[in-house]
């Protein structure tokens, strides 16, 4: 233990092991997957391995042909405004806190006006945008 | 209490009501000029930097996250008028551009996000802020919607933008992990000397530095990432995102992480060798301008970081000063580019043969930008440069001092190689005279004072100076 | 009921973390890539959150720091997948080594 202490007073390099474990597992990891994956992977690419797997129906058509641009549109839309509901969530928690405050509950409740107020204005852009017309 | 936060961040306030302003005229009407949309822009953003010369307020708001003095003031003011520039110059290009609103919509948030960054003094704030600075950004990288290249620039900003913050996150995450807080001021007095995890912190944070203002290591994306965007969006990138990090990065380096000031001044010289060696070996080799201009910035980086590498008062306004000079530089040889590729859809080095036949005020704009740029004694960027060398030796370090000399030789090449180019080589295929509207006139006339002043004027550095204390 | 020792949770993430570097220099699908970019970024709210826990649970900080984390990834997955989505349709593929329009 005094050896111990000794090493850590003088500052020697055995300080920055974690480090170089940290590095050497990094590469180690990196070099370890690229390895073990070739490896252990399969390499016959026949026909019938990269067909697709549909439990014996006879699969027809790719799955790759062309989606609609407004699906991905309303998806990133939907994450989105999903999301940022969270900054809710701390204000909710603390709602009654606020509440028994007489200059915090409107300097609060401001504050998430302005919030909903900035994406209310993105809001109405996207509608204005067309983004969310479903039917053509 | 109220006012208060009116008067501290008036730079903020204005860009953001700027910004809805402008959503709320689009979602009004889709049919309003380019022209009305770009003057009240350019209008907010000039109100903005006159009153930030005016009201210099000093204080902090949001319970200490936010910060303003003097000196930030002062690197806002240098950004806003550097964005002011380039709204002008890309008039030209945003003349018929359908998307205008959304473009200085996405302009301004990033600059936003800057201003924020600067006055920032907690990590949360920090992040924050350097998120809406760069997300933005990749948006605007694609905004020449039809071409693929763009949209490949704009695809490796995100992704680069988007791992080297993760890298940042990962440091500060282990950094609160040790010492039990964000805020920049409690961090520096909670960090000690020897603690493996927070070096290890360290060295992350610095690599998410290193990723956003591209020195060596990681830099491979700016090259493809200036080459594809937009030119408004490449100046936009190569000076006020740049000068914004580094701002910051002043303020971390020398605030939160002063005490390892040890450690970090040799991977700050390490790194600032090899972006200088590098960015000027890459450099000599392109033929597109705007890449040129790319590798070129970079190795103007390594020598900013020879001057933070000082450590002191004088390192962090050399590097102010110099970032003024180059903003002003930079954007005067990119605002021929723009001009140049705008009207003629030319952008290679050889294409600027016999430029000077045709186009004589363009030619010394480029010229004095370019001689600016290479650091010759007259203009400003000698003076800049000089400093910087300067705040890099009091360290004692004077063979890094004899490197940087040589690159300075190197660089000077291939500046002069575009300066003969424009100046002497004879083509019969050169560019015609081209019109200059009113706008890029006076970003043009504004860059050719800011070089040829801010080199002869003494004083400025002397008030930069006087503000860092 | 024993508590996990925070060494543990910390091996998962920083794990978490090089399983996301891995895929980000290894894939070549673009969704994939950015698949990854969300594993580098939820590894960084595992610590943050573990810290906070185990070491400050007096204070909030670190969650706040995972709510804004969530928050941002969002939006930078949405800008990025509206940047893939143009550049699907100039030139009609999501892998990264068709995007070389743009070299040295």
């Amino acid at each position: 233990m005094v050896l111990l202490d000794n090493i850590t007073s003088v500052s020697s390099s055995a300080d920055y092991l974690p480090i170089g474990i940290q590095l050497i597992f990094a590469a180690g990891f990196v070099a370890f997957m690229i390895a073990f994956s070739a490896w252990v992977g399969p390499k016959r690419k026949t026909s019938d391995k990269l067909q697709t797997f549909t439990s014996g129906i006879p699969s027809h058509g790719d799955a790759r042909h062309p989606m609609a641009i407004k699906y991905f549109l309303v998806a990133i839309l939907f994450v989105l405004f999903d999301v940022e509901v969270i900054f809710f969530y701390p204000y909710a928690v603390n709602f009654q806190d606020f509440a028994a405050d007489i200059t915090m509950k409107w300097h609060t409740f401001y504050a998430v006006l302005m919030f909903v107020g900035c994406f209310l204005v993105g809001f109405i852009y996207i509608i204005k945008k067309g983004a969310l017309k479903w039917e053509d | 209490m109220q006012t208060n936060y009116f008067i501290l961040m008036h730079h903020e306030l204005i860009i953001a009501i700027t910004i809805m302003l402008l959503l709320v005229i689009k979602v009004g009407s889709d049919k309003l000029s380019n022209q009305l949309v770009a003057n009240v822009t350019n209008g907010l953003l000039l109100a903005s930097l006159v009153l930030g010369f005016i009201v210099q307020p000093e204080g902090n708001v949001f319970g200490d996250m936010f910060h303003t003095d003097g000196f930030a003031l002062l690197q806002k003011n240098i950004l806003v008028a550097g964005t002011l520039i380039i709204s002008l110059q890309a008039s030209t290009w945003l003349k018929d551009y359908e998307h205008t609103a959304e473009f200085y919509i996405l302009l301004l948030s990033t600059l936003l996000g800057m201003c924020f960054m600067i006055s920032s003094r907690h990590f949360l704030m920090f992040y924050l802020s350097l998120e809406l600075s760069t997300i933005p950004l990749a948006a605007l990288a694609n905004f020449d919607l039809h071409l693929k290249r763009s949209s490949e620039a704009a695809l490796k900003l995100i992704i680069s933008s988007a791992f080297s913050s993760g890298l940042m996150l990962l440091g500060i995450s282990f950094l609160y992990g040790t010492t039990g807080t964000l805020s920049f001021g409690e961090v520096a007095s909670a960090i000690q000397l020897n603690t493996p995890l927070q070096l290890f912190a360290f060295v992350l944070i610095f690599a998410g530095f290193g990723f956003k203002i591209s020195a060596v290591p990681f830099h491979l994306w700016t090259a493809d990432v200036y080459e594809g965007s937009p030119v408004a969006v490449t100046s936009y990138l190569s000076v006020i995102s740049k000068g914004a990090v580094l701002f910051v990065f002043i303020t971390v380096l020398f605030n939160v992480f002063a005490l390892y000031a040890h450690s970090w001044y040799y991977l700050i010289v390490i790194v600032s060798l090899f972006t200088m060696v590098i960015g000027n070996l890459f450099a000599l080799r392109q033929t597109n301008i705007k890449r040129f201009l790319a590798f070129s910035s970079i190795s103007q980086v390594g020598f900013i970081l020879i001057g933070l590498s000082g450590g002191t008062h004088t390192s962090a306004a050399s590097v102010v000063y110099f970032i003024v000079v180059y903003i002003f530089s930079n954007l005067g040889a990119f605002g021929v580019i723009a001009l140049v590729q705008g009207l003629t859809g030319k952008e290679n080095i050889n294409d600027y043969k016999g430029f000077y036949l045709n186009n004589k005020m363009l030619s010394w704009m480029l010229g004095i930008a370019l001689f600016s740029l290479a650091g010759i004694p007259p203009v400003a960027g000698f003076f800049g440069k000089f400093f910087l060398l300067l705040s890099g030796a009091e360290k004692g370090a004077y063979w890094l001092i004899a490197i940087a000399a040589i690159n300075m030789v190197i660089s000077l090449y291939y500046y002069l190689n575009v300066v003969k180019n424009i100046f002497i080589d004879k083509s019969d295929t050169s560019i015609e005279k081209l019109p200059i509207a009113i706008q890029p006139r006076i970003a043009m006339i504004i860059c050719v004072i800011g070089v040829v002043g801010s080199g002869l004027c003494g004083g400025l550095y002397q008030y930069i100076f006087d503000l860092v204390k | 009921m024993s508590q996990t020792p925070l060494i543990q949770i910390l091996f998962l993430s920083v794990g978490l973390f090089f399983i996301g570097m891995y895929g980000l220099l290894t894939r070549r699908n673009v969704i994939t890539i950015l698949m990854s970019i969300e594993l580098i970024l939820n590894s960084v709210n595992i610590n943050f959150v573990a810290f906070n826990k185990y070491l400050y649970p007096h204070q909030l900080e670190g969650l706040f720091f995972t709510i804004f984390i969530i928050t941002i990834a969002a939006a930078e997955a949405a800008v990025a997948i509206a940047i893939i989505i143009n550049l699907y349709r100039s030139h009609h593929s999501v892998d990264v080594e068709d995007a070389n329009e743009l070299k040295w």
